[in-house]
């Protein structure tokens, strides 16, 4: 947050006489101390939307992506990478995306307790679970599969948990662009599947990718519209 | 005109009423969280606090996270319900009804 033309609205306010139990010198005063306050308690609070969209963007981009170069419809791959390259990299990818989203959380909202912090916790045990639970299944599916139709298992399955989750985390606070983002999610997921192996991961890189940048994008534009005092 | 609530209006305290109502409905914050986003020093902040807290507008709870002790501050019903009413007192002060100004 420092650098920011905010910071030095904020330091006009810390600097209010602390020892002063005297009130406001008007109206008007009051009004923006009030204003500045919460707003720079706010952009405290929240983390930089960016921060929680854009890394899973990026490994959904990047990692399906590479997928679909190196395994695409048809035997002949568009780009002569190792076969176990693409998943490695979205894997890595994912975990460096959890563990973004984990630190910005714990800065912003670590000294905070109560509904929301519960709301959190059981939000991630959701998708822990969940994920153990489905996986568990697929996995003992899966290998008796080609190995076209069981990545398009593993995939759908996996991106398909994940707009759920968006859905339910968006009916959970109320986030218009979380929903929003769960839905879009679900729909090329289905388009994706129908469109069969091969193309799902080209779907998901480029619609599900791209549509979690434009989503952090849109998600920030609305929070710094919240934050102005 | 409305009284201005005397608790509220003072310029430390409501510093730490609009930044506690900041929080969503049902949460706290930790002390030294509160003291870092207020700037103010741990003395200062717990004097308000106690007056506030006494006037029943801020619960403050002692916990343990882990092993340490915390201090948790929190909003109640009572004051979250006291800041709105100050908020509009204000405006209606510095915006009168448009009523009163029509002929």
């Amino acid at each position: 947050m420092t650098g920011s033309p905010d910071s030095t609205l904020f330091r006009k306010v810390v600097c209010v006489d602390l020892d002063d139990d005297s009130p406001p010198t008007d109206a008007a005063a009051a009004l923006r101390l009030i204003q500045d306050q919460r707003s720079a308690t706010a952009r405290r609070l929240d983390p930089d939307a960016r921060l929680l969209y854009w890394p899973w963007g990026v490994a959904w981009l990047v990692g399906f992506g590479l997928f679909f170069l190196r395994f695409p419809p048809g035997d002949q791959a568009l780009a002569h990478l190792p076969g176990w390259l693409p998943l490695t990299v979205l894997f890595v990818l994912l975990a460096a995306a959890g563990a973004t989203q984990a630190v910005v959380s714990v800065r912003a909202y670590g000294q905070v307790t109560g509904d929301s912090a519960r709301r959190g916790q059981w939000y991630g045990y959701a998708w822990a679970l969940g994920s153990v639970s489905v996986y568990a299944g697929l996995g003992r599916i899966s290998e008796h599969l080609p190995h076209d139709l069981a990545a398009l298992l593993w995939s759908a399955t996996a991106v398909g948990l994940t707009g759920a989750l968006h859905m339910a985390g968006g009916a959970v606070w109320l986030d218009q662009d979380l929903f929003r983002l769960g839905v879009w999610i679900s729909v090329i997921n289905l388009i994706g599947a129908i469109a069969g192996p091969g193309w799902h991961p080209l779907v998901v890189a480029v619609a599900g990718g791209g549509g979690m940048l434009v989503a952090g994008a849109l998600a920030r534009r609305r929070q710094r519209q919240r934050q102005q005092p | 005109m409305t009284e201005l609530d005397p608790v509220i209006h003072a310029q430390a305290r409501l510093r730490v009423v609009a930044s506690l109502s900041a929080l969503n409905v049902g949460d706290k914050i930790a002390f030294p969280r509160l003291q870092e986003l207020l700037a103010m020093t741990a003395g200062n902040l717990s004097v308000h606090l106690r007056k506030l807290e006494d006037a029943g507008y801020v619960e403050i709870s002692k916990t343990h996270r882990g092993r340490t002790p915390a201090t948790l501050v929190g909003l109640s019903r009572r004051g979250r319900l006291a800041f709105e009413e100050y908020t509009e007192a204000i405006h209606a002060l510095l915006d009168p009804a448009p009523s009163k100004e029509q002929p």
